[in-house]
């Protein structure tokens, strides 16, 4: 009982703290939005006609590009917000969970839920407007990517939280977001499909947590993927509970020295 | 066996060839106000920090309400109550919603969650600015929400760290009553650190002096200002017919005073207790004809004491800010 009050105390505050920064809600918007809106209208103005669209498995460019970027949006959101404990250390709110007497696990866990949410949030505020301009969204896929997205998120989220532990100050978190963010999404399938890569560069797509979230999701929107759903969604599952216990493990051993 | 509220023994922390805790051992009674006095990177945020269990020493005992802070980390969290030096409230949310996960966090439910959070607001006299986010509060405000806060779930032991801080003399003030009105309501011990001579003496009952990770003294403030020798009696004389020094012999003679020295035409007297000794002076004044024009006395300070033990002034700024950067240079090298 005291275990689910911590959970939802720490996901309250996530919420809360949501809501109330206006600037990093569309912070973590803009970049998304201006990677459909560069990327996706100038490929699709260029990559027309039936011969283009083979090449995305039958599917018109947007809508091939609309659930990486809606991926994109809930990694990056998620990623930042389980990087943002390094601000709670430095701001000094983790004191207060440290000399609580609560358990830890939950409370990191509640913060990860919290997070999470959030950034399916933003996933989602993405998401409906491009149902206006991508023809081959199905709206049945809404609900099942909300889901994906989630587990998407909270993969990220404890591996944000893994590395900011690794952080001895906050000076490193942009540098952090350049050098994990970038790569990971140019990496991931989520602007072109991977089938036709060499197998050495397939290894390097395979690594990338990101390359499963972006397939699934394509997948229950538009019914094309590189992948099996499946293997996907166990990939998914897989690390989302492996980087959860590895923040948790973290967390429960913190000391402020 | 009644058990302390604080029991430490031997208590070391190293940061790499930095002592910052040297081996230090007391006990603070249930239900004083015990402080730590000394300059900033003296030890005292350390220790406080080994004591609720947020930082393992590198050796040596501490007991919280009778647990140990290395097997008992748990029982300890669920008995103490902290203010940290830095803000630790979440600055985007209201001091409602802070108080609100606190409560959460201490295993409070319901109606009485929304008591105690009511409650707490009265005490920090917060109530009118429950729904505002704590980042425009003052820096008072703040404290006052933070030491709310920390008593909300009703902790045997509060630590305080450096209550006041860069706040104004009138915050400070009222910071002070408000530490003082814990100890009149009782049931909470108090251990606070600071480096304001003028606030360990208004606040504690007891007072431990530490410089460089040690503990160099300890006792009431009253004990220890009187272990440097008592107060000195400054009496100016303006109609005599005796000299001076006849009337300075008497004095002594009478067993008020301890040692007297001339200075012009005022005899400072060392005495073990001026309001004591002042009537007296009269009374042999009145006695020998003598008129006294001017009497004041002056007391050793908790400064004082410092100096006396440590050869240095315990001074605000300057001096300790060099020590700090020592300090923080060490640590970053560290890692």
């Amino acid at each position: 009982m005291n275990e689910a009050r911590i959970l939802y105390a720490m996901a309250y505050r996530q919420l809360k703290r949501y809501f109330r920064a206006k600037s990093r809600l569309l912070g973590t918007l803009i970049n998304p939005l201006v990677f459909f809106l560069f990327f996706g209208m100038g490929w699709s103005a260029t990559l027309r006609g039936s011969m283009a669209r083979q090449l995305f498995g039958g599917i018109d460019y947007l809508s091939f590009l609309a659930p990486g970027i809606v991926m994109m949006a809930i990694f990056t959101a998620s990623l930042v917000g389980g990087i943002s404990v390094i601000w709670d250390r430095e701001f000094g709110f983790l004191k207060e969970v440290l000399v609580a007497p609560a358990s830890r696990a939950y409370a990191i866990l509640g913060r990860a839920l919290g997070d999470s949410l959030t950034s399916v949030l933003q996933g989602l505020i993405i998401l409906i407007p491009l149902y206006f301009v991508a023809p081959a969204l199905k709206l049945e896929g809404l609900v099942p990517t909300l889901v994906v997205g989630f587990v998407t998120a909270l993969t990220f989220n404890s591996l944000g939280i893994a590395i900011a532990s690794k952080m001895r100050s906050p000076e490193g978190f942009q540098l952090i977001m350049s050098l994990v963010t970038l790569p990971l999404i140019f990496l991931s399938g989520a602007f072109y499909p991977i089938d036709n890569l060499p197998q050495y560069a397939k290894v390097i797509f395979y690594i990338n947590p990101l390359t499963f979230a972006v397939d699934s999701s394509r997948y229950l929107l538009t019914g094309k993927s590189s992948l099996n759903l499946i293997l996907d969604l166990i990939v998914l599952l897989s690390l989302s509970l492996i980087f959860l216990i590895i923040s948790i493990r973290i967390f429960k051993e913190s000391t402020i020295d | 066996m009644v058990k302390k509220a604080i029991s430490v023994r031997g208590l070391t922390k190293r940061f790499g060839d930095l002592v910052a805790v040297d081996g230090i051992s007391f006990d603070v009674e249930n239900g004083e106000i015990f402080g730590f006095l000394g300059p900033n990177g003296a030890g005292k945020t350390t220790t406080i920090n080994i004591l609720v269990t947020i930082m393992k020493p590198t050796s040596g005992e501490a007991f919280v309400a009778g647990y140990n802070v290395l097997e008992n980390p748990i029982k300890v969290r669920e008995r103490i109550g902290v203010v940290f030096q830095d803000n630790t409230v979440d600055r985007n949310l209201t001091g409602w919603e802070n108080l609100y996960i606190h409560g959460l966090i201490y295993g409070l439910k319901g109606e009485e969650l929304r008591r105690k959070i009511e409650e707490s607001l009265e005490f920090a006299e917060l109530t009118k600015f429950k729904d505002v986010p704590v980042k425009n509060y003052s820096g008072g405000m703040v404290r006052r929400l933070e030491i709310a806060r920390a008593l909300m779930h009703k902790p045997e032991i509060l630590f305080l760290d450096e209550p006041t801080i860069g706040l104004d003399p009138h915050t400070r003030a009222r910071i002070w009553e408000y530490i003082r009105r814990l100890r009149e309501e009782g049931g909470v011990t108090i251990f606070m650190t600071t480096h304001y001579m003028d606030e360990a003496e208004k606040l504690c009952d007891r007072v431990a002096i530490i410089d460089h990770g040690k503990i160099v003294a300890i006792g009431s403030p009253d004990e220890l200002k009187s272990n440097l020798g008592g107060d000195i009696l400054y009496v100016k004389v303006s109609d005599r017919t005796i000299s001076l020094k006849e009337f300075a012999e008497e004095i002594l003679e009478e067993g008020t005073a301890l040692s007297y020295k001339l200075l012009g035409d005022t005899l400072a007297f060392k005495v073990r207790s001026a309001s004591k000794a002042i009537p007296l002076v009269f009374r042999v004044a009145d006695s020998m004809n003598v008129t006294i024009e001017e009497i004041k006395y002056a007391q050793p300070s908790l400064g004082d004491v410092f100096l006396h033990y440590t050869g240095r002034e315990l001074r605000d700024e300057e001096g300790d800010w060099k020590e700090m950067a020592r300090m923080r240079i060490a640590v970053r090298r560290r890692r």
